[in-house]
């Protein structure tokens, strides 16, 4: 069980996802200038590989890692005894819950290497957002989600996302607004179980 | 008979195919499913399933967040004596409704089960 306060960002791997592809490639640039002033194959591979790398870095690293350490976090769940009766795989964070224990696991995406197995009566708060917006017939939404705090920390975990705006009777909204309420009242449930009510 | 009573017997599941003619409804009644929930949605064609899996409720308040319900109507032509049971599996949604797409039983496989 995690005692530790929950962080939904890791700075350090936050910054070095950022910056360290960056810093490859001003080294490959360096030892490029340094070494192979008149050009050549070195000159190539020393400005190219770090920019090649780096750019697949951008695109596939991240995701790679959080698919992997979620299948690394059921793996550890399963092993620690933790019954999963409902998961749910958001965008940015993956929420766990043993409902006969009433214990709550998260990962995050932007801190993929911690995972916090805690009571679920350490949530204060849970409830879902629609996000509906706008008048008339232009009334819909792009997000839709439900929201829980743990600790003073809230998090929010989309089940409906868009770059456009849906009617709010449309089947892909309702789907995301029954799948929030439906977790508002699983983590309810939960946090009852860890309480003892 | 008019092409437009035909065009309705087609595609209309309260209307009956022999006769082209309107269904007069008989009786309905709100079912739980409570295997099927939010996302995990899988059609059924089978009776068997729906005997196995369906829950009678009163209302809609009944029924919690996230898990489908399922409308059973029957319906008897009027000219010809046939019966007919539409099933109508939807998920509620505050006060919205998700429409999955209806199942038509129209031999009687469900009669025993949904109306005695």
């Amino acid at each position: 069980m995690s005692t530790k306060p929950v962080k939904k960002v890791n700075a350090v791997y936050l910054l070095a996802t950022i910056f360290l592809p960056i810093a490859i490639i001003v080294l490959g640039g360096f030892i490029g200038y340094q070494f192979f002033r008149d050009g050549g194959n070195g000159a190539v591979i020393c400005f190219m590989c770090p920019t090649a790398l780096a750019v697949i870095w951008w695109v596939f690293g991240t995701t790679t890692i959080w698919r992997m350490r979620k299948k690394n976090m059921m793996k550890v769940l399963d092993e620690q005894g933790f019954e999963r009766h409902q998961t749910f795989y958001g965008n940015n964070q993956t929420v766990v819950v043993d409902m006969k224990k009433g214990t709550v696991a998260m990962l995050f995406f932007w801190n993929p290497f911690e995972l916090y197995v805690l009571p679920a009566s350490r949530i204060s708060n849970a409830w879902s957002e629609d996000g509906a917006g706008g008048a008339g017939f232009l009334r819909g939404t792009s997000r839709v989600s439900f929201l829980f705090q743990v600790d003073g920390v809230k998090i929010r975990v989309d089940t409906f996302t868009s770059n456009q705006r849906w009617k709010m009777e449309d089947p892909k909204v309702l789907e995301g607004i029954s799948k929030a309420d439906r977790w508002v009242q699983v983590l309810e449930a939960a946090r009852q179980q860890s309480s003892g009510v | 008979m008019g092409f437009f009573e035909k065009f309705l017997a087609k595609y209309q599941d309260d209307w009956c195919k022999e006769c082209n003619c309107a269904m007069e409804k008989l009786r309905k009644q709100l079912y739980a499913l409570p295997c099927m929930i939010v996302g995990h949605y899988t059609e059924h064609k089978n009776p068997e399933f729906y005997i196995k899996n369906l829950h009678k409720v009163e209302k809609k308040a009944d029924i919690p967040s996230g898990m489908y319900a399922c409308g059973a109507i029957q319906y008897r032509c009027p000219s010809c004596g046939k019966r007919v049971t539409l099933l109508d599996p939807f998920l509620p949604v505050r006060d919205e409704e998700k429409h999955e797409g209806n199942v038509l039983f129209c031999n009687g496989e469900l009669d025993q089960f949904l109306w005695w």
